[in-house]
């Protein structure tokens, strides 16, 4: 998938934004928002961090968007961003962060009870695995899925070479796969 | 192949493969039942992947809002403006451009040099080679020992002061392409430099 080409709008404001306007930078947080929470969210496994990495991302991208180059995919820099800032919050991360918080956030579509649960548990397993990879591997995964990268752009965002992107991305899905065995064999039966 | 193909599912899954690479593990594919197998796994580790649910965020807006109005001060002066990208090719285009003109120059003044001591000019050559080029220490023996110095080393002084000459201009020459070499080579560190991805300072910020 390609990156989206800079318009001429989100040039103009990235210029303005470049100049110290608040309300045009409003408007790129708002346009990137919604992409951003989510690899951050999948980075950090809770919703709360998440939302505090996000801001901490956009923050960081106000501070540094004069050294933003114009003809560059914003969204690939501010991936950057973004991944650096989840791992930053991951790291100063407290243990007393309740686990199963964020899970109560998520919405449950007409499901009983006993669904609802195991939708829940079969959340957190995934989540938990994806939590247990090494931060690298994890970046790249997140970026995959998520951030629906192509692997030259997830270099790019990461400053890593394509090969380590794939060799850090075969090492995230086997550990997945090796993780999720039970929740995999369900899943195939579904699909069955 | 197994192995080969192992390391290469995941670009396939993710449409990264091409060409030969892509016909090879498409051809393994279809005879290899293990590998099938694999690539079906992580096909559905992709799906569950994708299809976790997420939790409610903020409304995007409400964020946009919220956070614009915690934006730290920042300078407002307008940052420097950046020269288009196509300047930097000015520079290597005009390096080239001297070369050229250089080269030109030391070609057509040995050939002008070469055709007028062979005789092939003739007397036309007399407007712009109005006097042979004369060395220091030529103009030095000449003037103190002018009158004693016979013919045959009068010509042998001359050719003597011919060689240096020639050589001196040989040697400008070389030290002209040689500057234009050294200045393109700073030019292309230069380059480098601006080219590569300067890791952000992110650690230091927020």
């Amino acid at each position: 998938m390609l990156a989206p080409l800079i318009t001429e709008t989100e040039a103009d404001l990235i210029l303005k934004s470049q100049q110290g306007d608040r309300n045009a930078f409003g408007e790129l947080v708002r346009h990137y928002y919604s992409r951003l929470i989510h690899v951050i969210y999948r980075m950090c496994g809770d919703a709360a961090l998440a939302e505090d990495a996000a801001q901490e991302a956009f923050l960081r991208a106000w501070l540094h968007i004069s050294s933003f180059r114009l003809g560059e995919p914003l969204r690939n820099w501010l991936y950057r961003i973004a991944v650096n800032a989840a791992l930053d919050i991951l790291r100063r991360r407290t243990e007393e962060s309740a686990e199963d918080e964020n899970l109560q956030m998520i919405p449950e579509q007409a499901m009983s009870p006993e669904e609802a649960l195991i939708e829940k548990e079969s959340t957190a397993l995934l989540q938990q695995a994806v939590k247990s990879l090494p931060e690298a591997a994890r970046s790249v995964l997140v970026l995959r899925e998520y951030g629906e990268l192509s692997y030259q752009e997830i270099a790019s965002v990461l400053d890593i070479p394509i090969g380590t992107v794939m060799s850090r991305l075969n090492y995230a899905r086997d550990r997945l796969r090796e993780a999720l065995k039970d929740q995999m064999l369900q899943a195939e039966n579904e699909y069955v | 192949m197994c192995e080969e193909a192992h390391a290469l599912l995941n670009a396939y899954l993710d449409g990264e493969l091409r060409g030969w690479r892509l016909r090879e593990l498409e051809g393994h594919l279809e005879s290899c039942a293990v590998c099938r197998n694999e690539l079906k796994e992580l096909q559905t580790v992709s799906n569950l992947l994708r299809s976790a649910p997420t939790p409610t965020f903020l409304p995007a807006g409400k964020f946009a809002a919220r956070l614009t109005l915690q934006l730290p001060r920042r300078s407002l002066r307008d940052p420097l403006p950046k020269p288009p990208s196509w300047t930097w090719w000015l520079v290597p285009a005009g390096l080239l451009g001297a070369w050229f003109f250089l080269r030109t120059v030391f070609t057509l003044a040995t050939a002008i040099t070469a055709a007028d001591a062979t005789g092939l000019l003739g007397q036309s050559s007399a407007w712009f080679n109005g006097s042979q080029p004369q060395a220091l220490w030529y103009l030095a023996v000449n003037s103190l020992f002018g009158s004693q110095v016979s013919a045959a080393q009068q010509s042998t002084l001359s050719l003597f002061n011919q060689v240096n000459t020639f050589g001196g201009d040989l040697l400008e020459g070389f030290l002209w392409q040689a500057m234009i070499v050294l200045l393109y080579w700073v030019w292309l560190a230069a380059w480098w430099l601006h080219r590569a991805p300067r890791p952000l300072e992110l650690t230091a910020a927020g």
